[in-house]
């Protein structure tokens, strides 16, 4: 038998394919004159478990744009909003965010990854200097840590560790009250589950030292079954039970533990129930699980955040998410700053950002605050209440204490070594 | 196996002579005019995309042809080749963060580790045998993969390596900037490939294929398959950690997503996509892959969809990799030629 492949012929072919590839990949890859018009690329989660979120915050974005471009638009340009679908994978959030930038000629950016996406398209800020804008990652780090700080990047999002010291605030005073003394946790098993339930219980005990925790339950993320979790809760007995679980997992659980009546059981507060993909998902949602605010339009209790809701559900036929508020709160910050700042300019755009304050419907006050030390939100509407099965699903809404939230935190950064 | 049978497998082993030597200057020029090609694209095209685009070329390419190692050239199917990109890139990552020292060092440092690791679990995969072997290398993936994720204190957990990488300068490169950093990946893929070839060819490649297509035989003539099979486990490995160190340069970080079974994943799947019978194969899988990718996700966002359709295309359609199918094209065409 006759060999009949020469090594030549695969060469040629490949040099071959390598050209026609060189042609192909050159022609759209022009650099974009700067029109205009000015872009703002978006990589956000589009596919997989959390693409509600991310389109949610796509859909944000949108209608506070449209408003921003019918009064005129950043400084006289149109925005145009370039949003590309990172599949939550980090790797692919740093390409196309240096795509966005690198090649459509996008002046800014608003970060809408969750978790390790939101660090590197972190690094690619600090690599290309752009401004950025993170408007989804909730973890601490992302700005507490003086490492991460860099002069162009600012978190416009919700944090773990407010979320911990006003959800063990109200937690302690209603343990205090019913004297709930034996607590378990339920978490998922990652950072954020682990950090978040941490800080939780420490803050618990600061606020009511006499509480134990005496069972602690870590289900894996997207674990579909929890029945050995229920089950172990149970004969724990405890009287109160926390969990940071969220989201389908959230669900799941919900209905998985209505089977065994736990909520009859014990008190539950669930950190991240308040949300309206939780809220109407849920099978048979039960009364009186406590959950901090994520986005509901009934709180703020304000004409402005109703109207908000109801303009978003208006036009998505969908209420929006925790992540749409802030989404929208960043297209607002960006709006106020370049007006101070009477420029696009990403520096001088940076300069006016720090330390902005402005109206919004979601503050808890009215406004809201980039903080100047650390480029971070606060000011933002934050509290908890008790679930009803319908609508508007969450009553008797207690705000956090801003000025105690800054306390602890301050104290936090210490601990952690931040300041 | 009778005899009869082993004896008819060995009609196909029928190696063409070829000048080793030759075509060892063959391909080294070659790879010098890849090179060289590389290295002016950017002041023919003068686009930051492009560079980014030959950067991860070279992250997933320098991957996926090693994982062509196993899979094409010894029958390996390894379905955990990713933990050896995540353990390149934490390893570099984390080197860089925490010792400071010098690009280099922690390079070799790197590779190091990836070699004892990968001895270690080499050692007790290669024994295995095709379906079993594939299940293994995933269950040590998902070992390395959850270590990253619950050892916060090192790794950062799901929320990767904070802070940057950093780069400083080494003998007058300096990997922050993004024209040294294209030209050092274009480096260090065409150096790879080049050795990767070299493994191909010489006579230990030849032995690989051997074991691939009858162990029973090669090990009746002495072969020691055992240590043949840890031999390319181990220098795969090596290859699939510097993309991954090349990956964490590009991102300057490195995530638990880079060690997750997707990783190995889309490793097989750009072999299916450029074929796994020529040696640029997975190298054309990969522009293939990251083209459509790129392409596809900047068009729409069900990018899902139309990467589904082209690899029902291959699996269905061609039935082979882009490479495999041009190669048999030429040939066919040839030999129409001859009559």
């Amino acid at each position: 038998m006759e060999s009949t492949r020469k090594p030549g012929v695969s060469r040629r072919a490949t040099l071959a394919l390598m050209g026609a590839g060189a042609a192909t990949l050159a022609a759209p890859w022009v650099a974009s004159a700067q029109a205009k018009t000015i872009k703002i690329g978006m990589p956000t989660i589009l596919s997989g478990r959390v693409a509600q979120l991310g389109t949610s915050s796509r859909n944000a974005v949108l209608l506070e744009v449209e408003k921003v471009n019918a009064a005129g638009g950043l400084a006289g340009r149109q925005i145009e909003m370039v949003i590309r679908d990172s599949k939550g994978q980090p790797q692919e959030a740093a390409r196309i965010a240096r795509e966005l930038v690198n090649t459509d000629g996008c002046e800014m950016l608003l970060d809408g990854e969750a978790s390790s996406g939101s660090f590197a398209v972190h690094e690619v800020a600090r690599d290309l200097g752009v401004l950025c804008i993170h408007t989804c990652s909730e973890a601490s780090s992302l700005t507490a840590d003086p490492k991460q700080h860099i002069p162009n990047a600012f978190r416009c999002v919700r944090q773990g560790i407010h979320d911990s010291i006003v959800g063990a605030s109200y937690a302690a005073s209603i343990a205090k009250a019913k004297g709930l003394k034996k607590w378990a946790t339920c978490s998922p098993d990652y950072a954020y589950g682990r950090d978040t339930t941490g800080e939780f219980v420490l803050y618990l005990k600061k606020f009511a030292p006499d509480v134990e925790v005496i069972s602690e339950s870590w289900p894996k993320l997207f674990q579909p079954d929890y029945t050995d979790v229920i089950t172990k809760i149970l004969q724990a007995k405890p009287q109160a039970l926390y969990s940071c679980l969220w989201g389908g997992d959230l669900t799941s659980y919900i209905d998985q533990a209505n089977i065994y009546a736990m909520f009859t059981q014990m008190e539950v507060f669930a950190v991240n129930m308040a949300d309206y993909t939780a809220l109407t998902v849920v099978k048979n949602l039960p009364k009186g699980i406590h959950s901090g605010d994520r986005y509901i339009k009934t709180f703020p209790p304000t004409p402005e955040n109703a109207a908000w809701g109801d303009a978003y559900k208006a036009k998505y036929s969908e209420y929006p998410t925790n992540w749409s508020w802030q989404n929208a709160t960043a297209v607002m910050f960006l709006n106020e700053a370049v007006k101070k700042a009477n420029s696009t300019d990403g520096k001088k755009v940076a300069e006016a950002l720090t330390g902005l304050t402005i109206k919004c419907p979601f503050g808890a006050d009215g406004t809201v605050t980039m903080r100047a030390d650390d480029h971070t939100l606060v000011g933002y509407a934050i509290g908890w209440g008790t679930t009803i099965p319908k609508e508007p699903y969450v009553l008797d809404m207690k705000a956090g204490d801003w000025k105690t939230i800054f306390e602890l935190e301050a104290e936090w950064k210490k601990s952690k070594g931040y300041t | 196996m009778t005899e009869l049978q082993a004896g008819e497998g060995a009609q196909v082993l029928k190696v063409p002579r070829i000048d080793a030597r030759a075509q060892r200057y063959r391909d080294v020029l070659i790879a010098l005019v890849a090179f060289i090609v590389l290295a002016l694209l950017p002041m023919v095209f003068g686009s930051k995309q492009l560079l980014d685009f030959v950067v991860r070329c070279a992250a997933y390419g320098l991957f996926a042809t090693s994982l062509n190692l196993l899979v094409g050239y010894t029958g390996m199917i390894s379905f955990g080749h990713g933990m050896f990109f995540g353990l390149g890139a934490y390893g570099f990552g984390l080197m860089m963060q925490k010792t400071g020292v010098p690009i280099p060092v922690a390079f070799a440092a790197t590779l190091a580790i990836t070699f004892l690791v990968a001895a270690v679990i080499g050692a007790i995969c290669v024994r295995l045998k095709e379906i079993y072997f594939a299940f293994v290398t995933l269950a040590f993936q998902m070992l390395i993969h959850s270590t990253i994720l619950s050892w916060q204190s090192l790794t950062g957990g799901d929320q990767g390596l904070r802070g940057g990488i950093p780069r400083p300068p080494f003998l007058g490169i300096d990997l922050s900037r993004p024209m040294h950093l294209y030209i050092a990946s274009c480096a260090l893929l065409v150096i790879g490939l080049l050795l990767m070839r070299q493994i191909a060819q010489s006579p230990f490649g030849y032995t690989l294929r051997m074991i691939r297509d009858n162990p029973t035989r090669a090990s009746f003539i002495g072969i020691d398959v055992w240590r043949a099979k840890l031999v390319i486990f181990v220098l795969a490995a090596l290859f699939a950690s510097t993309g991954g160190m090349i990956m964490a340069l590009f991102v300057s970080g490195a995530y638990p997503e880079f060690a997750y079974w997707t990783i190995s994943g889309e490793g097989i799947f750009i072999n299916m996509l450029g074929g796994v019978t020529t040696f640029l194969g997975p190298m054309v899988g990969t522009a293939l892959l990251l083209l459509l990718n790129d392409t596809v996700t900047r068009l729409t966002e069900y990018h899902g969809i139309v990467l589904g359709i082209v690899i029902l295309f291959f699996a269905i359609g061609l039935r082979k990799g882009l490479m495999d199918f041009i190669v048999e094209w030429f040939v066919q065409r040839r030999e129409g030629a001859n009559g």
